[in-house]
C-alpha cells in the first residue's frame, strides 16, 4: 500500500509550499469566505477568482488531471440540484448557476490548500491557530494509524476471500461483516491500550510537543497582503 | 452526504459553524475534566477506524456502495461526548485529507454526521436497550439506533439545503431521507451485529464505557440538538414553509440574491451569451494557467 497518497504532492517545491500552514489557513480561508459572498450573477467577479484559481493552480505544480478529478466530487450535489430545481417554488437560473460555480471556486481553493501542505504542517497550524488540543491529537493519531489499521482490514479482507467462494445470503453477510468489523474494533481497542502504556512510559503528559516548524517569513506576508488586496479589490 | 461548499446560505453554514464549535469546545472541556488520559489514543484509533472501516463497503441498489458512517456505534461504546468528538475528527480529516465536504460548511457536516448521529444512537440505544441488556435485545437496539441516526442524519442534511433554497426540500427530503432509509438498514445492521460480536468476545468494552456515562447537564445540550431541527422540522411544515420562517431565514441571505432576477432567463436567444460567457472563461482560465504553470517551471530550473 502507498503510505503517501494522502500527502502526494506535499513534497513538492513552489513557492505556494513554501509558505507556513497558518498563512496558508488564513488565506485560504479568506478566500473561501470571499467566493461564498459573491452575489449571484455579478460575472466580472466570478471571473476575477477563476483567474486568481488559474494563477495559483500553475504556480502550485500540482497536476491539473488530479485538481479535475478532485472537483467531480461535487457533481451528485450539482446534478441533485439540477433535477430538483424545477420543482422549487422560485425557480431561478441564475441562483442556481452562482451556487455551483461558488462549490467550484472554493472546492479549488481547499484542494490548493490541502495538497500543497503536508498533514503534519497543516495540523501544527491548527493547533497554532487555536484549535483545541485533544482534537488536534486526535487527528495526529488518525493520521499515524491510518495506514495500519487500513493494512489490516486489507489483511482480513483477503482472508476472508481467500476462504469462501461468492457471495452468502445478506443476513449471514451481515454477520460476517459484523464480525470483521468488530475484529478490528477489538484490535484497535488494544492497539490503544498498548500505546496508552508506550506513551506513559515514554513520558507522556498530556502536552503536545511540536518540533521547529517554518518560519513566518516575508512571502507570507506578500500573500497574505496579496489575497486582502484581491478580496477587497474584487468586492461586489 | 458531505455538503460542498457554496450549498447552504452564508447564514446557515454560520450558524451551524458555530453550534459545532462550541459543542466541539464543549465535549473537549467536559472530556479533559473527566475522563482518564486514557481515553486520548483510544479515540485517536478508533478514529482511524472508522476511516479504515469505511473501506469494507457493501454493494447497494444500482451500483453504489455503502458503508458504516459509525456515529452510533461510537457514541454506544465510547458514550456521546467521546463518540461525537471522534466522529468530528474523522469529519475534519475528511475535508482536509479527501476535500470531502467543505470548509466552510465543515460545521454542517460536523453537525449532521457527527452530532446528530452521536446523540441520537446514543439517546436510542440508552432508551431501547435494557441494563444489562440481553442479546437479541441489545441486537435489536443497536439495529434501530444506527437505522434511525442515519435517518434522522439525512432529514437534517434535507433540510438545511432546503432551506438554503440550493435544493427545494419537497425533493431533497424524500429523496435523501428515502435512500438513507434503505442505506441505514446496513448501518443498523453493522452496528448491531459489532454489539454482538462485542458481547460474545469482549464484554467488557461494551460494560466499561459507563464511566463516560453523560450526566444531567449533557442530556440538555444534547436534547438541543435533537430538539431544533425536530422544531424547524415542525414549524416548517411536511411540504411547504410557511411565510414568516422563510422570511426570517432568508433575510439575512438577501445580500446574496440577485437584485432584479426578472425576464425569462431561460429563453433559448439568451444561450449563445451564455455559450459566450462560458467559452471566455474557460479560455482566459486555461489561459492564464499556462502562462502561471510556465513561469513558475522556468524560475524553478534556473
Amino acid at each position: 500500500m502507498r503510505h503517501n497518497f494522502l500527502d502526494r504532492y506535499a513534497g513538492l517545491d513552489s513557492p505556494l509550499h513554501a509558505l507556513e500552514a497558518r498563512t496558508k489557513l488564513v488565506g485560504f480561508l479568506a478566500l473561501i469566505l470571499g467566493v461564498l459572498w459573491i452575489p449571484a450573477g455579478s460575472n466580472l467577479i466570478f471571473f476575477a477568482y477563476f483567474l486568481l484559481t488559474a494563477v495559483l493552480m500553475g504556480i502550485s505544480q500540482i497536476p491539473l488531471g488530479y485538481i479535475v478529478g478532485r472537483t467531480l466530487a461535487i457533481l451528485p450535489f450539482v446534478v441533485l440540484a439540477g433535477l430538483a430545481a424545477p420543482w422549487g417554488d422560485h425557480f431561478e437560473g441564475v441562483r442556481l448557476v452562482a451556487i455551483v460555480l461558488r462549490s467550484i471556486l472554493s472546492l479549488l481553493f481547499l484542494i490548493l490548500l490541502t495538497s500543497t501542505t503536508a498533514f503534519a504542517e497543516l495540523l501544527r497550524g491548527l493547533r497554532k491557530l487555536g484549535c483545541p488540543k485533544i482534537l488536534v491529537l486526535n487527528l495526529g493519531f488518525l493520521y499515524r494509524y491510518l495506514f495500519v489499521l487500513t493494512e489490516e482490514v486489507l489483511r482480513m479482507r483477503q482472508a476472508r476471500d481467500c476462504r469462501r467462494v461468492g457471495r452468502a445470503p445478506a443476513l449471514a453477510e451481515f454477520k460476517l461483516l459484523g464480525a470483521m468489523l468488530g475484529t478490528l474494533l477489538v484490535r484497535s481497542f488494544e492497539r490503544a491500550e498498548r500505546m496508552y502504556q508506550a506513551m506513559l512510559s515514554r513520558g507522556y503528559d498530556g502536552d503536545l510537543r511540536i518540533l521547529a516548524p517554518r518560519k513566518f517569513t516575508w512571502l507570507d506576508l506578500g500573500f497574505l497582503a496579496g489575497v486582502t488586496l484581491f478580496i477587497v479589490g474584487v468586492r461586489p | 452526504m458531505h455538503i460542498p461548499d457554496g450549498f447552504l446560505s452564508n447564514k446557515m453554514w454560520l450558524a451551524l459553524d458555530a453550534l459545532s464549535g462550541a459543542s466541539i469546545l464543549y465535549a473537549a472541556r467536559r472530556l479533559r475534566l473527566e475522563a482518564s488520559a486514557r481515553i486520548v489514543p483510544l479515540m485517536g484509533v478508533l478514529s482511524a477506524f472508522v476511516f479504515a472501516a469505511q473501506l469494507l463497503n457493501f454493494p447497494v441498489l444500482g451500483g453504489t456502495s455503502g458503508h458504516l458512517v459509525g456515529g452510533a456505534l461510537l457514541a454506544i461504546l465510547l458514550g456521546p461526548l467521546a463518540g461525537f468528538l471522534t466522529m468530528a475528527t474523522v469529519l475534519i480529516a475528511q475535508a482536509l485529507f479527501l476535500q470531502d465536504g467543505g470548509l466552510a460548511a465543515l460545521g454542517a457536516n460536523i453537525f449532521n454526521i457527527g452530532a446528530v448521529t452521536s446523540f441520537s444512537g446514543y439517546g436510542l440505544f440508552r432508551l431501547l436497550a435494557g441494563s444489562p441488556p440481553r442479546e437479541r435485545r441489545l441486537a435489536w437496539a443497536g439495529f434501530v439506533s444506527g437505522w434511525a441516526s442515519l435517518v434522522l442524519s439525512a432529514v437534517c442534511c434535507a433540510l438545511e439545503l432546503g432551506l438554503s433554497r440550493a435544493i427545494p426540500l419537497e425533493v431533497g427530503l424524500p429523496a435523501m431521507a428515502g435512500y438513507h432509509a434503505i442505506i441505514g438498514f446496513a448501518e443498523g445492521g453493522l452496528t448491531a451485529g459489532v454489539l454482538v460480536f462485542l458481547v460474545r468476545v469482549r464484554p467488557d468494552l461494551i460494560k466499561g464505557t459507563s464511566d463516560l456515562r453523560m450526566g444531567l447537564a449533557d442530556w440538555a445540550v444534547a436534547l438541543g440538538f435533537v430538539a431544533l431541527p425536530v422544531l424547524v422540522l415542525i414549524l416548517a411544515g411536511s411540504s411547504a414553509l410557511p411565510d414568516p420562517l422563510e422570511r426570517l431565514l432568508s433575510s439575512a441571505g438577501a445580500m446574496t440574491e440577485p437584485r432584479n432576477d426578472a425576464g425569462d432567463l431561460l429563453s433559448p436567444d439568451r444561450y449563445p451569451e451564455y455559450l459566450r460567457a462560458a467559452a471566455i472563461l474557460v479560455v482566459g482560465t486555461a489561459l492564464v494557467y499556462l502562462v502561471a504553470r510556465l513561469v513558475q517551471g522556468r524560475s524553478r530550473k534556473s
